[in-house]
């Protein structure tokens, strides 16, 4: 998408940023049906506000919900799942956990080693493919396996399984400089889905007046200063003001998180690195 | 009286401690012109007792590798730390080693099994802060206070201050006078921390790094000389502050204490910018799949040789990369050549590259074979890059001074005889200055 269109769409207002991403999610029901259609809800305050998006419009045009996919990484933050159980009760939401239990059944806690001989086929085709040649490797949210089995595979198993062909993820494109590049459908291989991205164009900012314009719940994390939510362990609070007083304009939003690596690498650029 | 106070390891008698001052990017000829100029005069207290020379500093000339090096008294085929970036083995993604890769014990972790204490204060590519019988917070690129702090009292201590991590480089891209405040503010608020942990914690090593002159150095490195440049009077106005913070940290230290000042590589004028994978380009050593690749993730197998930042070539060898096309047998000839064309390389008429080194010339170890394939040193003016998104050789970008490997500073208050000074052998310095034998370094101590 060329660069102005981009920056239009993040100055329109609220309401008709909101009409946009209706727009996009009737579009993509349209194509794809709900039956073969997840929403990937972290119980973060972007994801949230994209499955109450969701619900709005599949009401409109009288459909049903779709499901919504929740990965559990195995480090997820109590306060998480108090938001999710609390929604999925009140929005009647289907909510799948997605969970590969073949590597957290071997650790009892964030730390521990799991042996790569211990796990099951898929998992240590997965390992193979990222050439890693250690016996064992950390079960915690930074190590490079770990993140990859619990996250990515727990979410491409979820998909295979559930011959899922779209995708609906909350990502934005203020969030960080790596997602200018992104676009409201694009395709995906391994397996082949559609991602549907129909909130790219909302800031930050806008996020928090969408949340409280219309009243949606939000996890408890943000009131206590946390601006954006990974895994337990690795995310910080940025202040010890809510979320929404921070002065979200210059400072980055996912600067609490752990090891970010656009943020490292836009460190890197500004003294002439990469 | 004195009797009531507890007794700090070290504090009576001046033996059995050092304190470590380093200004990241300070030539040494720099200081000498400052000097001469009066403007040091602190510095110039500091030269009559002492010894003040150039150094030279890691290869590649980089913080990382050259603050790695010191740390550890070894070579970066010991310590791991080539660079600031490297690829996940067996894969073309981009990684960031950070003190996790560290191979070898630091100063701190050595002086600390001898049961001596320090505090490490802004040393960058400490960060995520490892545990140690002392105090550190970690410099450059260090992403959260807390993570990058230990023990847990400090964070609280820093946290309390505002204590920045570093200049926001971001706001220092937007305009000099934005720039001129970071460096200004990040600047007093190290020198806090400094001075607070110097007075208040328990230490035999204490080692404060000043991050500041770098950032100044690349982005006003042109204010220095031109006299008509609106931050002319910051730049020479800060040498001043720095000078009136060694007077400072020299007099809590004491004529009896060594006392060392040292920086991790010189600076000088960017004349211009040589993109090497550009070059590489050109020569048909290097193909992409896509008009503007966003990483060598994009490079297409046939390729046969990258450079990952600042010069550190590596060949695309069937042995060391999921896709490699350059064979055994062809290695050899393969790196020949490319020290051949590398050293006639011309830009407008001018040479632009003054070395090239085969890994083996520079590097031995555990970690000999994550070693670059050959790394080039440039000639004087010429800032020597890896960006992959280049399509011209050279070019103008946004910093004004870069990195050279000559010209570091090292300052002890001894009499050094030793010429030819490496960053390397400030470790085993210190080590020896606080009676730890028995380590095998890559360095000599100068004392």
């Amino acid at each position: 998408m060329a660069q102005d269109e981009r920056e239009k769409l993040m100055e329109l207002s609220l309401e008709e940023k909101i009409d946009h991403s209706k727009k996009i999610i009737k579009e993509a029901i349209d194509k794809f049906g709900t039956e073969k259609m997840a929403v990937a809800w972290t119980g973060g305050k972007d994801s949230t506000t994209m499955v109450w998006l969701f619900r709005e419009t599949c009401r409109e045009l009288g459909v049903p919900m779709p499901r919504c996919m929740f990965i559990d990484e195995g480090y997820v933050f109590d306060e998480i799942w108090d938001i999710v159980n609390r929604l999925k009760k009140e929005w009647d939401l289907n909510v799948a956990i997605a969970k590969n239990t073949d590597v957290s059944d071997k650790a009892e806690k964030v730390g521990d080693m799991i042996r790569v001989a211990d796990l099951n086929e898929r998992n240590r085709r997965e390992i193979a493919k990222l050439e890693y040649e250690e016996d064992a490797f950390p079960f915690e949210p930074e190590s490079f396996v770990g993140n990859h089995l619990m996250k990515t595979v727990a979410m491409n198993v979820f998909l295979e399984d559930n011959g899922i062909k779209a995708l609906s993820t909350a990502i934005r494109w203020d969030e960080q400089e790596a997602r200018v590049e992104e676009t409201f459908f694009s395709s995906r291989e391994n397996p082949p889905h559609t991602r549907i991205q129909p909130i790219l164009h909302f800031k930050e900012r806008d996020i928090w007046n969408f949340i409280f314009k219309y009243d949606i719940p939000f996890c408890v994390l943000y009131k206590e200063g946390y601006r954006s939510l990974g895994a337990k362990g690795s995310t910080v609070k940025m202040a010890d003001i809510p979320a929404w007083e921070q002065d979200l304009e210059n400072t980055y939003e996912r600067a609490g998180r752990g090891q970010s690596k656009e943020e490292i690498m836009g460190k890197l650029r500004d003294l002439g690195y990469m | 009286m004195l009797g009531f106070f507890k007794k700090k390891p070290g504090h009576k008698d001046g033996k059995d401690r050092v304190v470590v001052l380093g200004i990241d990017g300070v030539p040494c000829s720099l200081l000498k012109r400052f000097i001469e100029r009066g403007m040091m005069p602190n510095l110039s207290a500091l030269v009559q007792k002492g010894t003040l020379t150039d150094m030279t500093a890691s290869i590649p000339e980089v913080s990382s590798t050259s603050w790695s090096t010191f740390m550890t008294g070894v070579n970066p085929g010991r310590h791991g730390i080539y660079g600031f970036t490297e690829l996940r083995k067996g894969t073309y993604k981009w990684r960031f080693p950070n003190s996790d890769d560290l191979r070898s014990s630091t100063l701190w972790d050595i002086a600390g099994r001898h049961g001596r204490k320090s505090v490490i204060i802004n040393i960058p590519s400490t960060y995520p802060a490892r545990e140690l019988n002392g105090i550190l917070t970690a410099g450059f690129v260090a992403l959260d206070l807390k993570k990058a702090t230990y023990p847990e009292s400090a964070y609280e201590y820093l946290k309390g201050i505002g204590y920045k991590m570093d200049v926001d480089t971001r706001k220092a891209r937007e305009s000099a006078e934005a720039l001129a405040g970071e460096i200004d503010s990040a600047f007093e608020i190290r020198k806090k921390a400094i001075l607070h942990f110097f007075d208040t914690a328990e230490w035999n090593l204490f080692i404060g790094v000043i991050t500041e002159t770098d950032r100044l150095h690349h982005y006003l490195w042109n204010a220095l000389d031109d006299e008509g440049h609106p931050q002319h009077g910051f730049f020479l106005d800060f040498y001043k502050r720095l000078d009136g913070f060694i007077g400072e940290m020299y007099e809590r230290t004491g004529d009896g204490v060594p006392f060392i000042i040292l920086s991790d590589h010189g600076f000088t004028t960017i004349k211009k910018e040589i993109y090497l994978n550009a070059w590489l380009k050109e020569k048909g050593y290097l193909k992409f799949g896509k008009d503007s690749p966003e990483s060598l993730e994009d490079m297409l197998a046939e390729s046969r040789v990258f450079v990952l930042d600042p010069a550190r070539f590596y060949i695309h060898t069937k042995e060391r990369y999921p896709e490699g096309s350059v064979g055994p047998d062809e290695y050899e000839g393969l790196r020949r050549k490319l020290k051949d064309e590398l050293l006639a390389l011309e830009v407008d008429g001018e040479k632009v590259v003054k070395s090239v080194f085969f890994r083996e010339e520079i590097y031995s170890g555990d970690l000999f074979d994550d070693a670059p394939d050959l790394v080039a040193l440039p000639c004087e003016g010429y800032d020597l890059k890896g960006s992959i998104n280049k399509d011209r050789i050279a070019g103008k970008g946004f910093l004004t001074g870069g990195h050279t490997r000559e010209d570091a500073v090292f300052y002890i208050n001894r009499r050094v005889s030793r010429k030819d000074i490496n960053i390397v052998d400030a470790g085993p310095t210190i080590m020896s200055l606080l009676d730890i034998s028995g380590n095998s370094f890559d360095g000599g101590s100068l004392v």
